[in-house]
């Protein structure tokens, strides 16, 4: 091992690793780079001529905390954040209780619900979406955030591979001895289970805290009033490139994906470490 | 209410027979709760009128005022009205996504108006006209006030389906004074070779059926639209002024092929004028803004040119089109509905429409204002109302369409083979003229 | 995850049929060699109960007899009767001047005549078992008295709930919330598959009906109606195919292949870089896919510099390009391939995070004896790496492909409005060259409500990545190497 290190700490080796994961960085960079550029461009629209703006300014942030009429951002960062953090507590239970349910306990309809699972997970989503839609108007829930919320975390306990495979790691002779001692499930579940999977349980929590951030189709669908003001971010800034809008937006638009992406990347930085630890613990013992 | 009660004990109904689907289980508070909620909506007063109305992005601060002041017209009654955003040209997709959700006005572009009847999506005028009183008007006092086109354009099968609001939706051509002149503007060929000169572009999209038919209704082709919504189309044969299909694509090639002339996408019009390559582009009233900025006081506006067809020049026939208050079928308030559409449309919401956003109104009298003569794109614009084409087409029209005008942007037919283009042109009709499935 | 997958398949549906046999032999016992009140369970559910004196789940059995009873007279009876025909009765409304209302007759709408019947459905399936496993229960109960054994209360049997049935809390709303949102839409899309709803036949104003395998005859070339459809259905499919086994197989490579240079010793800040890579997945994807589309418009940014620096002009020479730029999103070809790229830059660095965690658990001890063998870092990585990576995410693939064949989002944000077919037999099925299958449907609902073809082109993709997932699963059984890991 240590012969092995000194031969390849040769300085121009070294150099020359880091610069090729350097480079391979900038070319990943490039379009981010733009993004950010762009947003602090002085210039409404898109900049076809040059790479870096003509003129910079931060007019355009301005803009987006004074709403007009398109663009209500700091009204969509709310309702977005309401919707997130609704979602993101349904979504976690019910992916937690699914997977320890299959993965700790046994039941004689187990496996039929698991493979019912598999097979659901095979059929497009967008497919039912339409349906979705007329269940949702069925129950008066269109245009409202109990809506998309229900859209986005009732069937979430289909997601819950990830979970269950990371509980498959703790050790059963525990749960056994558990058990003869005398303890319900249910204390099980909560007392030992979950604190022993703290990896996956934030990988779960910031997973489906960042879906209403993103999706924009079942958005689009459900909060079809027309109504700026209730948009959430992502259909609201998806709107701004609208064919009408763009000339004016863009900037605006790049300046918005910055904003919505600074939370969202630092929710990410943290999850990477849990997110590795979550996957791999659930993917080693399998 | 029955309906309300009965879905909200079905969701009761769910929980329980799901939760004891594995045992049994106590879980009467939720069937409790549910219920109660069901009878608290239903409560609801009978005396304010809720109403949705959709419009254009542009268009929200004028609607604003308009709803302001239709509520103080009718003051006696309680209004809650809101307005969402929903541009006219793709209104009918998101209305005909879900009839009943939809606003109970909106405002849409005329050609969407055989699909929407189609579906029952749009409230007969005719058998709601008697609400018109109120507004001590008449459908009639509606049709003569208006310019007989716009009326046309709102009517299906004899029946009036919509409130025209503004006119002149349609395409011409923009150029720049100081490197076109006015004869030179007046053809293709004397444009392109000025633009040539000056080492600019001329602009015009052609991926799309709205654009690309002005070349084929400028030599006498049309199309048509059937009872149960196909298109017909005779572009593959000879016109009735004696131009063969074969000939349009020759010269439309000659066109695109030439150096200064360039293909816009769709949608991307105002990006290329903004970009200032260009000394002269194809486009409507909504860029008029954007072209007077870019070329400052050498900003011009004329009809659409001529092309040439062997040794004939041809005029475009651009589409024209007409925007439309619409009252959806399906309203709750359908009275007070089409009292806000026809508000929306009168003469003096008309006028003020232009003032906002250069809507060019359909109103006899609210065009005889002087601010609308004097304008240079609405004068241009309006200047086609005698040989621009109401455009009547199915929703089959569309995609071939635009294919067709890809391929000849993009240059993927060859002018020199006739047999090519005729089988371009047939396979366009097939398609265009298919049978709804 | 391997053992998860082993064998299900074969071994779930069997067992499954034992299951559903076991359930209705205990039934038949049940209802035969059960007492008086056991039968009388038959009709009233709460009867066996109030035998052994439990009288709250006599109650609630009653109260859920009642719910389905009053469900089916109130509720279903106003659809289900109509789902043969899926409603007869047209919309006709008539203007009140007094209200100023209109006033509709009570007409059909035949999506919820679908919607709910199929509803109705669910619940008395659901009604049914209930009712089957009630009266197993109560003959139980009726056996446990007889033998003198203790028959729980109620508040012991709400016990059970966090104890030995601790499942059914856990399990009963997840399920519930997947049967409304998922199960039901999607059975209800199967349906659609066999009728008329399209453009011509849109509730509320019109009806639509029954028509059978019409529509799957369209598809595959017959009916006479679009022969084209059958055409852009091979293409549309072929590039689905094609689209899913490479961005699969890139991301996954490519993210091998970053996370192994990241991981090497010689990397110095290698949590800098990883977040560099990660940056770019943190932004969402509706902005930075949309993004890119204008960063490689026709007129966009890199045209413009592959212009300046000639590029644009190099491409014309050798005949690559025969346009004044470059199409990277607007041709065939072009678009295919920029796709793929573009694809690998939003999944590789998603790639790299699983691959950092797999590797970080490779046995350390076969890499350190591998290296007292004298083995070189490449062959390590053909023979321990490799192998141990495909074995633990080689399941994680199969999904991924799958979950390619239905993305969305990449190809709907990148195309969209951007890309216009000039082949016309594509243009008349209202389908382009980059197409998936999910981008087609998505578009054929959206703009021209063809609804019932795309059902069935919905059906189709199931049909593909089931097939697929059975293949790829079985042959992974058969390639079987757990021992060699555990």
């Amino acid at each position: 091992m240590k012969v092995k290190k000194m031969k390849d700490s040769r300085l121009s080796t070294i150099i020359l690793h880091n610069v090729l994961i350097g480079v391979i960085a900038f070319i990943w960079l490039i379009p981010i780079v733009w993004l950010v550029c762009t947003s602090f461009s002085a210039f409404s629209g898109m900049n076809t001529h040059t790479f870096f703006p003509e003129k910079w300014s931060i007019s355009y942030y301005v803009k987006l905390f004074h709403p007009d009429t398109v663009a209500q951002f700091p009204q969509w960062f709310i309702n977005t954040f309401v919707v997130a953090c609704a979602t993101c507590v349904i979504s976690t239970m019910f992916v937690l209780m699914v997977a320890y349910a299959t993965s700790i306990m046994r039941f004689p309809m187990r496996k039929p619900l698991m493979n019912m699972a598999v097979i659901l997970n095979l059929f497009p989503g967008m497919l039912a979406m339409i349906a979705v839609y007329f269940v949702l108007k069925t129950f008066n829930l269109t245009n409202s955030y109990a809506g998309l919320i229900m859209v986005y975390s009732a069937s979430s306990g289909l997601g819950y591979l990830i979970a269950k495979g990371f509980f498959d790691t703790v050790p059963r002779a525990l749960c056994e001895a558990a058990r003869i001692d005398g303890c319900s499930e249910a204390r099980i579940f909560f007392q030992m289970v979950i604190p022993m999977s703290r990896p996956i349980v934030v990988y779960t929590v910031i997973s489906s805290f960042l879906m209403p951030w993103m999706d924009f189709v079942y958005a689009k669908m459900i909060l079809n009033a027309g109504v700026s003001s209730k948009y959430t971010v992502a259909i609201g800034l998806y709107k701004m490139l609208d064919k009408q809008l763009i000339n004016d937006y863009f900037t605006q638009f790049c300046a918005g994906g910055v904003l919505v992406s600074i939370p969202i990347s630092i929710l990410f930085i943290i999850m990477q470490k849990f997110y590795v630890e979550g996957i791999t613990g659930g993917a080693v013992k399998g | 209410m029955r309906k309300k009660l009965i879905s909200m004990l079905l969701c009761a109904t769910m929980v329980a027979t799901a939760v004891t689907g594995c045992g049994a289980s106590d879980d009467k508070d939720t069937s409790d709760t549910s219920v109660k909620k069901g009878t608290d909506e239903g409560s609801k007063s009978d005396e304010t009128v809720k109403l949705t109305l959709w419009g254009a992005e542009g268009d929200q601060d004028f609607l604003t005022d308009v709803v302001k002041k239709f509520q103080s017209t009718y003051s006696d009654q309680k209004f809650d009205i809101q307005i969402g955003v929903e541009s006219e040209s793709s209104a009918k997709d998101t209305v005909l996504t879900d009839i009943e959700a939809a606003a109970d006005v909106y405002s849409f572009a005329s050609d969407q108006i055989a699909d929407l009847v189609r579906a029952g999506a749009l409230a007969n005028l005719d058998e709601v006209s008697e609400v018109l009183k109120k507004a001590n008007k008449t459908l009639d006092d509606v049709k003569s006030a208006n310019v007989s086109d716009s009326i046309e354009a709102a009517t299906v099968d004899g029946k009036m389906y919509a409130f025209p609001t503004s006119g002149a939706n349609t395409y011409f051509l923009y150029y720049d004074k100081s490197k076109i002149s006015e004869t030179d503007a007046a053809n293709w060929d004397t444009i392109l070779a000025a633009a040539k000169k000056a080492g600019k572009k001329v602009g015009m999209t052609l991926n799309s059926g709205w654009y690309v038919a002005s070349f084929f209704y400028g030599a006498g082709f049309t199309t048509g639209l059937n009872a149960d919504g196909t298109t017909t189309m005779d572009w593959n044969g000879t016109s009735p002024d004696g131009i063969k299909g074969t000939d349009v694509v020759k010269s439309m090639l000659d066109i695109t092929s030439n150096s200064a002339f360039r293909a816009v996408t769709d949608g991307k019009l105002s990006d290329t004028l903004k970009s200032g390559d260009c000394c002269a582009i194809i486009s409507g009233t909504w860029d008029a803004g954007v072209a007077a900025e870019v070329w400052g006081e050498n900003y011009a506006a004329i009809k659409l040119p001529t092309f040439t067809v062997g040794d004939k020049q041809v005029q475009m026939h651009p589409a024209y089109g007409y925007k439309l208050e619409a009252v959806n079928a399906y309203s709750e308030n359908m009275g007070w509905a089409v009292l806000l559409a026809e508000f929306i449309s009168n003469e003096e919401s008309q006028t003020k429409h232009f003032e906002t956003a250069e809507q060019v109104p359909t109103n006899i009298k609210a065009l005889e204002a002087d601010s609308i003569k004097k304008n240079v794109a609405v004068a241009a614009a309006t200047s086609q109302a005698d040989f621009g084409v109401i455009q009547e087409v199915g929703g089959k029209y569309w995609d071939p369409a635009k294919t067709f005008g890809e391929m000849v942007a993009k240059g993927k037919i060859s002018a020199k083979d006739d047999a090519a283009i005729q089988k371009v042109l047939d396979k366009l009709v097939d398609g265009v003229t298919a049978p709804l499935d | 995850m391997a053992n998860r997958t082993k064998g299900t398949v074969a071994a779930a549906v069997s067992g499954f049929f034992k299951a559903i046999g076991g359930f209705f032999s205990g039934f038949g016992t049940a209802v035969a060699k059960g007492d008086l009140f056991v039968k009388l369970s038959l009709l009233w559910w709460g009867a066996g109960y109030v035998r052994r004196k439990q009288y709250v789940k006599a109650v609630i059995m009653t109260a859920l007899e009642a719910a389905a009873i009053l469900f089916t007279i109130f509720f279903a009876m106003d659809y289900v009767p109509k789902f043969g025909s899926l409603g007869t009765v047209q919309a006709e409304k008539v203007f009140n001047m007094d209200t100023m209302k209109s006033e509709f007759n009570d007409y059909d709408h035949s999506f919820k005549i679908l919607l709910f019947s199929l509803f109705s459905f669910v619940v008395w399936f659901a009604a049914i078992i209930v009712w089957i496993k009630n009266v197993i229960n109560v003959y139980k109960l009726q056996k446990m008295e007889e033998n003198g054994e203790h028959i729980n209360t109620f508040r012991e049997d709400m016990k059970t709930y966090i104890g030995e049935r601790f499942h059914i809390t856990l399990l009963t709303l997840p399920v519930l919330g997947i049967v409304v949102f998922t199960l039901i839409p999607i059975l209800l899309l199967v349906f659609v598959a066999f009728t008329n709803y399209d453009q011509n036949h849109m509730p509320p104003s019109q009806l639509f009906s029954w028509v059978g395998f019409k529509n799957f005859i369209t598809l595959f070339g017959g009916g006479g109606l679009t022969s084209t459809f059958g055409y852009a259905f091979v293409r549309v499919l072929g590039w689905t195919l094609v689209w899913a086994l490479f961005s699969t197989l890139t991301t996954y490579i490519g993210g091998i292949l970053l996370s192994l240079l990241l991981n090497s010793k010689k990397t110095r800040m290698p949590k800098f870089w990883r977040f560099l890579f990660v940056l770019t997945i943190a932004v969402p994807q509706f902005v930075s896919l949309l993004l890119v589309r204008n960063f490689f418009a026709d007129n966009g940014i890199v045209n413009t510099i592959c212009d300046n620096i000639g590029l644009t002009g190099f491409l014309n020479d050798i005949g690559l390009v025969g346009t004044t730029y470059i199409p990277f999103l607007s041709a065939p070809g072009w678009a295919h391939v920029m796709i793929i790229i573009i694809n690998i830059w939003v999944g590789v660095p998603y790639q790299m995070l699983i691959a950092t965690g797999v590797l970080m658990n490779i046995p350390a001890d076969q890499l350190e004896s591998a290296k007292v063998d004298g083995a070189k870092p490449f062959q390590i990585f053909r023979k321990i790496t490799m192998p141990y990576m495909l074995f633990i995410t080689g399941p994680a693939l199969v999904t991924d492909f799958v979950k390619n064949v239905n993305n969305f989002n990449v190809i709907y944000l990148l195309t969209q409005d951007v890309y216009t077919t000039t082949d016309q037999a594509m243009g008349n099925s209202q389908a382009q060259e980059v197409d998936l299958l999910v981008t087609w449907l998505f578009r054929l609902t959206q703009d021209y409500y063809n609804y019932k073809m795309a059902s069935v082109i919905g059906i189709i993709v199931f049909i593909i990545c089931a097939v697929f997932t059975l293949v790829a699963f079985n042959f992974m059984i058969k390639g079987d190497k757990e021992g060699t890991y555990q």
